[in-house]
């Protein structure tokens, strides 16, 4: 008899240990993923584009003073010749750099002219805080244009410093950061935008003719298990599939390769069994009742399903929506093939683009990977699918109505 | 008054189109949905086998020496995939004897054995790692279990491609597929019949005598179609395998601290500059991918009758 309890008792054992495993890598992921992004992981992340541009611009001259009204940390150096305060720090490949801590409103870096020729030439720039300052041209005492900061091995104090000797400052080479989500942001919301538009009527549609039609029909269950095999291929092969059998369909329109209007279509084939299976969940636990009161009532079949059966499997049509969504968010490998890997900052439909996962792919690809923006970009989809699970839990708790 | 009754006394003939116009558009839905995988079968055959076609435009390939080569190098055209497909299975099947105890544990835990405050926590805590996306599992390999691995190697003394491994893809492999099979395991053991256990009881039998004999073999069936579904993913998973492996030329990969290449890997490794037949041969990669899957489906279909027979 002791035996058979030492027996269960290391089962038990193994299976306590084993059923910590989940949790435990869970939150090793967590914690690991907001270590690594959360210094990256700042607003002007949203809003700012991926690649930096470059602006050669020239100053206008000055001659006042501009004295500093606040007070500056000891880190940021000043010039009140030219109303310009600069700082050293570092990109995300941890190279050192020069950027511009702050700017007098008076300050003739407000008014700067775009000299870089092309279609933006002569227009006004404005200095902004966090523009990287790669070379300031001076012009000393002797008439000569000399350059100061970084082209020169100069850090923020010296380049002020030298700056400051001079009376006339002549052009400045600035460089926006970049490192920004903005473009992968849109991308994926018009990913969103055009794989809903087509996959939530044709799923619903399969679904209601599922459930409400095809009970009793000797095809269904053939139809039914070639949806159920659309789950377990794998996302690439749908990548391979968009490009074969969509890009057609998307050159139509006028896409020359990948594109964003590709990359959407292959996603709602994707998310079709999603949509299907959940929005027939739905459907099955509404009561027949419901029907026979609709029909009694002298409505068709049609009506019964549009004013009946729709708005009570609304509840489910939502979780798939917001199911489809959290799928849309995470799905890479698929894209890669019909999206390309390009960073766009102004995405275009029929141009290639990078959702927010492919971004991150993108990334990790490179030359020079940027574990600390990929990280950042992690933790926005990690926060995205855990608010979206927390959304489908609500509603399925609320959906248990009785009826 | 007298016309109106004749005309609700005859059948409706708007209405009746109404009816009719939606159940073909509803069955046209259907239809798209369900020809769909047959669409994705035919042209993925159809652009995969095209390489080995006399009529090829870059020059006809030798199906057997695809098949059955040991080598494979983008730059030379020599495309062999045989020891990716070994590699393929080794990291996939390693992965899923890794996850699925800890999976079927788990999922035994949750539904007969923890208290349910406990039990929905962990529940959740998998739904929330099924959620996860592959992309951001990649960036947790290559910052934590790359790392990790590099450690090991220098505490064995083994020579290892910076951590990118076959461990590194094992390891990786079976955290993804872990609340797969532990989602369906879930399922599987909550529609065990309770009189089962009843009669285990009843029989004398301890609580994990139940749990281990009764239950656990119930729910077998469904407990093998989430292995399944979770060597499938195994096999398919792309992105974040991609950026661990490594991608070696040659093999296959026996030695787990060695770098690795998956079908999945080669399908994606330099695609962004690749044009001709390199480009193609990755569609006849995704046709064997694509075979491989049903074959092992096939398999694990083969080994869970032959467990049920031994038990009966």
């Amino acid at each position: 008899m002791r035996k058979f309890n030492i027996k269960d008792l290391i089962l038990d054992g193994i299976t306590y240990l084993f059923s910590s495993v989940s949790l435990i890598l869970l939150v090793i992921i967590f914690i690991f993923i907001f270590q690594k992004g959360f210094s990256s992981l700042n607003l002007e992340l949203f809003t700012s584009p991926y690649w930096s541009e470059n602006y050669y611009a020239s100053i206008p001259a000055s001659n006042n003073t501009y004295l500093l009204k606040s007070t500056l940390d000891s880190n940021e150096y000043y010039s009140e010749k030219f109303g310009i305060a600069l700082k050293d720090d570092f990109n995300a490949r941890n190279e050192a750099i020069v950027v511009i801590s702050y700017v007098h409103p008076d300050s003739p870096f407000n008014e700067l002219t775009n000299s870089t020729s092309g279609a933006n030439e002569g227009q006004i720039i404005t200095a902004q805080e966090g523009m990287i300052v790669n070379k300031i041209s001076y012009i000393n005492s002797n008439g000569v244009t000399r350059s100061a900061g970084p082209v020169i091995k100069q850090m923020a104090e010296d380049t002020i410093n030298t700056i400051e000797k001079s009376d006339q400052l002549d052009s400045v080479f600035l460089q926006t950061q970049g490192g920004g989500i903005f473009g992968s942001l849109i991308a994926t919301i018009m990913l969103i935008l055009i794989s809903l538009l087509i996959s939530l009527p044709i799923g619903i549609m399969t679904a209601i003719y599922l459930n409400e039609y095809a009970k009793y029909n000797r095809f269904t269950p053939w139809i039914r298990s070639s949806i159920e095999l659309l789950t377990g291929v794998p996302s690439i092969v749908f990548g391979l599939m968009g490009v074969l059998v969509l890009f057609p369909i998307t050159s139509v329109f006028g896409a020359s390769g990948t594109s964003i209007l590709l990359g959407g279509l292959t996603l709602s084939i994707i998310l079709l069994p999603v949509i299907i299976r959940t929005t027939e969940e739905s459907l099955k636990v509404v009561p027949d009742s419901f029907r026979e009161a609709s029909h009694s009532l002298g409505a068709n079949h049609s009506q019964t399903i549009f004013k009946i059966i729709i708005p009570a499997a609304l509840p489910g049509i939502l979780t798939a929506t917001i199911l489809s969504i959290g799928r849309i968010i995470g799905e890479s490998a698929a894209l890669i093939y019909t999206m390309g890997t390009y960073i766009s900052d102004k995405p275009e439909l029929l141009k290639g683009a990078t959702s927010l996962a492919v971004q991150i792919w993108s990334i990790m690809n490179g030359d020079q990977p940027n574990f600390g923006l990929a990280s950042a970009i992690s933790i926005i989809i990690l926060v995205m699918v855990l608010v979206m699970n927390i959304g489908v839990k609500v509603l399925t708790r609320s959906k248990v109505k009785k009826w | 008054m007298k016309d109106i009754n004749n005309d609700s006394r005859k059948p409706n003939v708007f209405k009746t189109y109404q009816d009719l116009f939606f159940k073909s558009l509803f069955f046209v839905s259907a239809l798209i949905s369900s020809l769909m995988i047959i669409i994705i079968i035919i042209f993925i055959a159809q652009k995969g086998i095209s390489p080995f076609l006399s009529s090829y435009e870059y020059g006809q390939q030798n199906i057997i020496s695809f098949l059955t080569g040991m080598v494979w190098r983008q730059d030379q055209a020599i495309y062999g995939v045989a020891f990716i497909i070994i590699n393929t299975l080794i990291s996939g099947f390693a992965s899923l004897l890794i996850a699925f105890p800890i999976s079927v544990l788990t999922a035994l835990f949750v539904v007969k054995i923890a208290p349910k405050p406990i039990g929905y926590f962990i529940e959740s805590a998998i739904e929330i790692l099924a959620s996860i996306p592959s992309v951001v599992y990649g960036v947790f390999a290559v910052g934590f279990i790359v790392p990790l691995i590099q450690t090991l190697a220098n505490i064995f003394k083994v020579q290892t491609a910076g951590g990118s491994s076959l461990l590194a893809v094992i390891l990786l492999l079976s955290i993804m597929i872990l609340p797969t099979i532990t989602s369906i395991s879930i399922t599987a053991i909550k529609a065990v019949d309770i009189d089962l256990e009843k009669a285990s009881y009843a029989l004398g039998a301890s609580k994990t005598q139940t749990n281990f004999k009764i239950v656990l073999n119930s729910a077998k069936s469904g407990i093998f179609a989430g292995a399944i579904l979770g060597l499938g993913r195994a096999f398919g998973e792309a992105t974040a395998v991609s950026m661990v492996a490594g991608n070696k030329m040659f093999g296959p990969t026996f030695n787990l601290f060695d770098i690795t290449r998956t079908m999945t890997s080669t399908m994606l490794a330099g695609l962004k500059e690749t044009t001709g037949l390199d480009y193609d041969i990755r569609f006849s990669v995704g046709l064997v991918l694509m075979g491989v899957i049903l074959i092992s489906n096939l398999l694990i279909n083969f080994v869970k009758n032959n467990i049920g027979k031994n038990h009966a």
